[in-house]
């Protein structure tokens, strides 16, 4: 079913295209990940679905229906550059930011309450933010998107500077919210993040959507003939071989595609009979980084070109 | 416009504002300080007025016995804040004399010794001993009656009536009265006129601190980044009108608190103030003083928000917020030079132009019986201000805040208007 869509969605700053016509749509109970180098587009699409920007064309529907300052209230939207106001109490800043969405009362500070324990911030309740340690401050701000129980939560670079300890525990907390039938859109350039907990994805350079589907659909497609490989050795005989359509570096691994179904089987044996020590043969699979820099660099690579 | 975002929001900045050291202290202090410098003064004069001894010698016997019956109808030694000693010897009697009080005049306990010598009656001179020669206050109540005997005394060998003499006797009395439509004509004091002063003092104050304290937090959400979080939730013009009606309301309680002794003194007869000191002021001047006051809080709040917007340092904010300032200091000039001549042109002009008016009006209308239709002009040109400049201001701001790095000129942000955002 049909939740959040994106549709020709258009911003230009003076003469630069920021976002080009982008469209895409996330359905209900899924997470969608926004894919793209830094300055591709990411902020600005996110920032236009959320009303900071005015789109110049295009527009955002949620439930068939297009955005307007309801559907801010159903969001939890967190930010790239974080930001909390120094001077206030941990609790207070939590409640304040629930205000404006609209919800505020016992239960809102019960629930408060809870997300703090869950985040190891109890005894901190009645702290300044401005006494509390980057991360732990960025644990407050993440609680402040969910506290208003969103339908929605657009996480721009959520898992920047976190550690690995809390980027587990907010990543169960994502999930658990999926289960709950929520739409998490989160915004990346790690692949390996967005390999791991999407079921769909976008990719955008220079403003352009390059790619947008399910990732399991997107992997089944690209990943046929493709075999990735990591190994040890020297590989450049293969470059003149006569069965393999291209092969692209991605430094800790391979991707080589094939001509044909059958020449996978040949190529291995080609591998093993010149010695080359053969750490992972995947075949036809693909992994996210593989076409994220497949898809990304083919248009550097055209731009290049055009120029 | 209300709505529960942005009540949120001013309750949020009201929190802020009203519990910060800086309003505490400003809002507590500065009538502590103006009543402390009224106390102290009050306090050193009543030192003086405590007890002093004159000793006045003449040396004619005459002038002795009629000073001895003019200076007992006075109100000084009535209460007897001056105790007057007096004595008639001559000329060389009375060099003896003011030896042997050497000590008495140097340990004060005669604050002084007056010598009438005779010759005072053709040139009226006459000589003040003491520690302290030049209290000024003392020799201002006491040179009256000097002056009465000795006009009486040279006037006596002339033959005329006394009526004609208390004549002569008299100085000029000027009673100012303020002539105003409606009502009976009043004598006027100084109270009115300590009140203008008093009112644009604080309005002046007032208008430039709550107007700094919101461009300060314009500036620090801006640079913290919590505007983006903001926006997510509430329209800018919503962060605006928040921020805005917030500081207004933070405005209007600090000028209530400050006016209240004002109100009291002039509503109530728990204070006796001296006649012409007296305040002449109605419910429904306060009343439009106070509406005045929010809408001038309206427009120069929102003005500073607005430069707060632009800038991201608050330094760079500092110089870039002087044209407000400007259209703050200037009206406040007009109003004090209004105290010498109230009808000034100038003033008149100003207290009904854009963004003058709020300073000008009040301060006039607390001097001259300004006309109700000046007065609705006035509030018209505040209100159509407002409108004039909010969605200008509400433009800039929109752009402003979400535009971070490098220092915007006059000239790009006149472009920002032309932006659709």
């Amino acid at each position: 079913m049909v939740g959040l869509e994106v549709k020709n969605l258009s911003k230009s700053f003076g003469n630069l295209k920021a976002v080009d016509n982008a469209s895409f749509s996330v359905p209900e109970g899924s997470i969608f990940g926004l894919l793209g180098r830094n300055g591709a587009g990411k902020t600005t699409t996110i920032r236009m679905m959320m009303n900071i920007y005015m789109p110049d064309s295009g527009e955002i529907t949620f439930g068939g229906i297009k955005a307007g300052p309801d559907f801010n209230s159903k969001v939890g939207y967190l930010p790239e550059e974080r930001g909390l106001y120094k001077k206030m109490k941990v609790l207070e800043t939590l409640l304040f930011f629930a205000e404006i969405k609209g919800k505020k009362g016992r239960n809102v500070t019960r629930l408060a309450k809870e997300y703090l324990k869950k985040f190891d911030l109890a005894d901190r309740m009645n702290s300044k933010i401005e006494t509390l340690s980057k991360g732990n401050q960025q644990k407050v701000q993440f609680i402040s998107t969910l506290l208003h129980d969103p339908e929605v939560l657009i996480l721009d670079e959520l898992f920047s500077g976190l550690d690995p300890i809390n980027t587990n525990l907010m990543k169960n907390v994502i999930l658990e919210l999926k289960e709950r039938g929520k739409i998490i859109l989160f915004s990346t350039h790690v692949m390996s993040f967005a390999e791991k907990m999407c079921d769909h994805i976008a990719i955008i350079d220079s403003g352009k959507i390059k790619l947008n589907g399910s990732l399991t659909d997107i992997k089944a497609e690209r990943s046929q003939r493709n075999i990735s490989l990591n190994y040890k050795g020297d590989i450049s005989f293969l470059r003149n071989n006569s069965m393999i359509e291209n092969i692209s570096d991605y430094g800790n691994s391979v991707g080589i595609k094939v001509k044909e179904e059958k020449h996978i089987q040949e190529l291995l044996k080609l591998l093993v009979d010149n010695n080359v020590e053969v750490n992972k043969f995947d075949a036809n699979d693909i992994s996210l980084e593989d076409i994220f820099i497949d898809t990304v660099g083919q248009e550097v690579a055209q731009e290049v070109k055009d120029a | 416009m209300l709505n529960y975002r942005v009540i949120a929001l001013i309750r949020r900045e009201l929190r802020e504002k009203l519990l910060s050291k800086a309003f505490i202290l400003m809002t507590v202090l500065l009538p502590v300080l103006m009543f402390g410098i009224f106390g102290v003064q009050t306090f050193i004069m009543s030192f003086e007025s405590e007890k002093s001894i004159i000793e006045i010698v003449a040396t004619s016997e005459i002038i002795a016995e009629n000073l001895e019956s003019v200076i007992g109808e006075s109100s000084f030694v009535k209460d007897s804040t001056i105790i007057p000693i007096i004595s008639s010897m001559s000329k060389m009697e009375f060099d003896n004399y003011i030896k042997s009080k050497e000590r008495d005049l140097l340990s004060e306990k005669i604050t002084g010794i007056i010598f009438i010598p005779e010759s005072a009656l053709i040139d009226k001179r006459v000589k003040y001993y003491s520690k302290t020669p030049k209290n000024l206050r003392l020799l201002e109540r006491i040179d009256n009656p000097i002056n009465q005997v000795l006009i009486e005394r040279y006037f006596q060998s002339k033959n005329i009536p006394t009526e004609e003499l208390k004549y002569a006797r008299l100085s000029v009395d000027i009673s100012s009265f303020k002539v105003s439509e409606g009502e009976e004509i009043k004598e006027e004091g100084y109270g009115n006129l300590i009140l203008a002063y008093l009112f644009s003092f604080l309005l002046y104050l007032s208008l430039i601190m709550m107007g700094s304290m919101v461009m300060q937090t314009v500036i620090q959400e801006k640079s913290n980044r919590i505007v983006e979080v903001l926006l997510s939730s509430v329209t800018s013009k919503e962060l605006m009108i928040g921020k805005i009606l917030g500081a207004a309301i933070t405005g209007l309680l600090q000028m209530a608190i400050w006016l209240s002794p004002v109100i009291l003194v002039a509503s109530t007869s728990w204070f006796m103030l001296p006649e012409n000191l007296a305040i002449d002021i109605t419910f429904l001047q306060v009343a439009y003083l106070l509406v005045n006051f929010f809408l001038g809080l309206l427009i120069f709040v929102g003005l500073f928000a607005t430069v707060g917007s632009i800038f991201e340092d608050p330094q760079d904010a500092q110089s870039g917020m002087w044209p407000v300032m400007l259209l703050i200091m200037i009206p406040f000039f007009i109003s004090i030079s209004m105290i010498e001549n109230p009808s000034n042109p100038v003033a008149a002009i100003a207290s009904m132009s854009p963004f003058a008016a709020v300073i000008v009006m009040p301060a006039k209308m607390a001097m001259i019986d300004v006309p109700l239709w000046q007065v609705l002009v006035s509030t018209l040109v505040n209100i159509l201000t407002v409108m004039a400049i909010f969605p200008i201001a509400g433009k800039i701001y929109r752009v402003g805040i979400m535009m971070t790095g490098k220092k915007p000129s006059w000239i790009e942000v006149i472009k920002w208007l032309k932006y659709k955002y």
